[in-house]
């Protein structure tokens, strides 16, 4: 068979075929209302569980099928080519949560609850933002005192995704970081924790987002939670590893997103351009309608190449693999916002109204330039890690 | 019990068909292949009998070799082993049910699930016809199907309504829209699917020569449609549909 980067093995072409008839079937027809209603599937969000999507990392012994983060990038690029806002919610949960524990966390817990999140009976998420820290992670201010064979958690987490399924219910498990020494030492640590703690509660469901509308995001809040020792996650003060780690993979992730969104909105515009006609032509015969078209292919074909690439070389459970985890981010999310763009002015009036999809895609574009750090957080952490780099290998 | 089900690997019906210049085929450049969907029916059922009743399901398929995916998929969506019968001719319906002529008489299978119909073709043939060369009684349009004691009981979609059928096995079973709702292969499954043997095997291995009775001369596609009246009212509808159209 000819080389194939986006499907290095049939297992992975299978997967995504697989994917994509479920999102042609099941997905796509929910995806407006969900994202009008500004509400989560979850129903849907099962399903993926039956399908082996949440465990798509995680080894079978737990629950999960095994697979590599090129299979994970699959699933995000299949899934956000219908609906981003239900993908993000995936991604929250399969990456965030599910992954992070599978490779942060020890034997135990990933019996205790691996198993109900790989299948969607559980669903999960992590905070780490809060709102006065973002970019800023070590600014944050949540702490953990250790207390007895307990910690005391304190603080507020800001802008959870899967943080409520509901306005009023919270999701139900969650990895969340803290400090557990002083502010300077960087000693930061992870811990599972689980609604129903006392303590822990829903501060807000976050109402009036641009995109990503059919998930959902919240405030969260940690009133002198207990937390048994069992849930802490690694050791105490090494969380920042875990964090670097499992951010490598939701960047790339999202990096997947951005193609997914790029794909379909130069779909759109392709058919779109052959079938309207305008001055007695299609609109593809118009060379400016011919740039838009072609550098968003060519530049969705070069996000798509970096992203296999990285992928191909990304394994799970190694650290210090940043600069391309930010660079696929950086490009993709750019140029995904940008193509959505220009489906909108090949469509004209028609891409400014949702019975097109690329309005709701332009409008979940442009999150990812923020989530998961923002373009300005990539180019700082990249150019740190240039510096004094004479050579290109 | 062994069942026995086809795929057939088709152009995606979703596409928007064009035609070659010629007129000598359709173009397939940028088009996706998938299994037949009538086909995933009837791997369904083939796999639910296998549940309920223990067994083994073998999946064959005609075609070229890239037609190992659509019997990997049927291997992820639960059957145990597949037949590629490997040919990149574009054979007639004739020619395919002989060669599965000679798989059923190898395999010998209790019950044969088929598509009705290839959605890529639309012949509706290959499945009588294959019931033919075996001499098996055949039940087509199925929207039920239930075994039991060596006879098949078989609910059919027929022309304005529905008709129930009773045949002794082995038979050959077409499946319609209705019978199921066809599982997704899951990725648990498409790993497993990956270990799971898969043979090749040649029309001339099976000693079946696939000389075409049925050629195809040329495609056209369909004349244009003249374009709609919206009218204001039903008077006006009924109207036109008298005077104009003359359908009344
Ligand atoms: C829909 C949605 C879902 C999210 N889901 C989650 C989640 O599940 N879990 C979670 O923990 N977080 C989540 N986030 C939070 C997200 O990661 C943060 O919003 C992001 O990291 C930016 O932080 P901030 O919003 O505090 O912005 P700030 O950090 O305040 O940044 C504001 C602006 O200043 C710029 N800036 C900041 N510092 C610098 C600098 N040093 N140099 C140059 N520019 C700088 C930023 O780039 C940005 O343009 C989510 C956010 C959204 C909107």
């Amino acid at each position: 068979m000819a080389f194939d980067l986006f499907n290095p093995t049939e297992t992975h072409l299978t997967f995504r075929q697989m994917i994509r008839q479920f999102v042609e079937r099941e997905v796509e027809p929910q995806a407006e209302a969900h994202d009008h209603g500004e509400q989560f599937n979850q129903g849907l969000f099962r399903k993926l569980g039956e399908l082996g999507l949440h465990g798509v990392t995680v080894p079978e012994r737990f629950g999960g099928s095994g697979m590599d983060a090129v299979a994970a990038v699959i699933a995000h690029e299949e899934l956000a080519a219908s609906d981003p806002g239900f993908c993000l919610a995936y991604l929250a949960h399969s990456m965030l949560f599910v992954n992070n524990l599978a490779i942060n966390g020890n034997d135990e817990q990933r019996q205790r609850f691996l198993p109900g999140a790989c299948d969607g009976t559980l669903i999960g998420g992590m905070c780490m933002s809060e709102p006065d820290a973002g970019t800023d992670v070590m600014g944050m201010s949540t702490t953990a005192k250790k207390d007895g064979d307990d910690y005391i958690l304190n603080g507020r987490k800001m802008w959870i995704t899967n943080g409520a399924i509901s306005d009023t219910d919270l999701g139900d498990v969650f990895l969340v970081y803290a400090h557990t020494g002083e502010k300077h030492q960087r000693s930061i640590s992870l811990f599972l924790v689980e609604k129903g703690m006392e303590g822990f509660s829903l501060g807000q469901k976050i109402k009036g987002k641009l995109g990503m509308r059919a998930s959902t995001t919240a405030e969260l809040v940690f009133e002198d939670v207990r937390v048994p020792s069992k849930n802490l996650v690694g050791l105490e003060g090494g969380a920042v590893k875990s964090m670097m780690r499992n951010l490598a993979l939701e960047r790339l992730t999202l990096a997947a997103m951005s193609l997914g969104i790029a794909r379909r909105c130069v779909e759109i515009m392709n058919s779109y351009a052959q079938d309207r006609k305008a001055f007695g032509q299609p609109l593809n015969r118009f060379g400016q309608i011919q740039r838009h078209i072609a550098e968003s292919y060519a530049e969705y074909m070069a996000g798509r190449s970096y992203v296999y690439q990285v992928a191909q070389n990304l394994a799970l459970d190694a650290y210090g693999q940043r600069i391309d985890s930010d660079g696929v981010k950086l490009y993709c999310s750019v140029m995904a916002k940008n193509v959505a763009d220009r489906a909108i002015q090949t469509l004209g009036g028609y891409g400014y109204v949702s019975e097109y999809k690329v309005e709701r895609l332009w409008r979940d574009a442009k999150l990812l330039e923020i989530g998961g750090g923002t373009i300005e957080a990539h180019q700082k952490n990249m150019t740190r890690d240039l510096t004094g780099l004479e050579k290109l290998l | 019990m062994k069942i026995l089900t086809t795929v057939k690997r088709v152009t995606d019906p979703d596409m928007k068909v064009k035609i070659k210049p010629d007129g000598s085929g359709i173009v397939t450049d940028g088009v996706e292949y998938k299994m037949n969907s009538f086909d995933e029916y009837g791997v369904e059922e083939a796999i639910k009998l296998k549940e309920a009743h223990g067994g083994e399901v073998v999946v064959v398929s005609v075609g070229p070799k890239a037609a190992t995916k659509e019997i990997r998929t049927a291997l992820a969506m639960g059957a145990d082993r597949g037949i590629l019968i490997e040919t990149d001719e574009d054979l007639d319906s004739d020619a395919v049910a002989r060669l599965l002529a000679e798989v059923v008489k190898a395999e010998a299978p209790e019950v044969v699930l088929m598509g009705k119909q290839a959605v890529d073709s639309d012949r509706n043939q290959a499945g009588q016809m294959l019931a033919s060369y075996l001499g098996y009684p055949q039940a087509t349009f199925a929207y039920s199907l239930e075994v039991a004691d060596g006879w098949a009981t078989v609910g059919r979609e027929v022309d304005g309504g529905t008709s129930t059928k009773r045949v002794k096995l082995p038979a050959i079973v077409t499946a319609d829209l209705r019978l199921n709702e066809p599982r997704y292969a899951s990725l648990p499954g498409i790993i497993k699917a990956k270990r799971k043997p898969l043979d090749t095997k040649s029309p001339s291995d099976l000693g079946v020569d696939i000389t075409n009775k049925v050629n195809v001369l040329k495609f056209e596609a369909p004349p244009a449609r003249a374009a709609g009246q919206i009218v204001d009212s039903v008077d006006a509808l009924i109207e036109k549909l008298r005077d104009e159209a003359k359908a009344l």
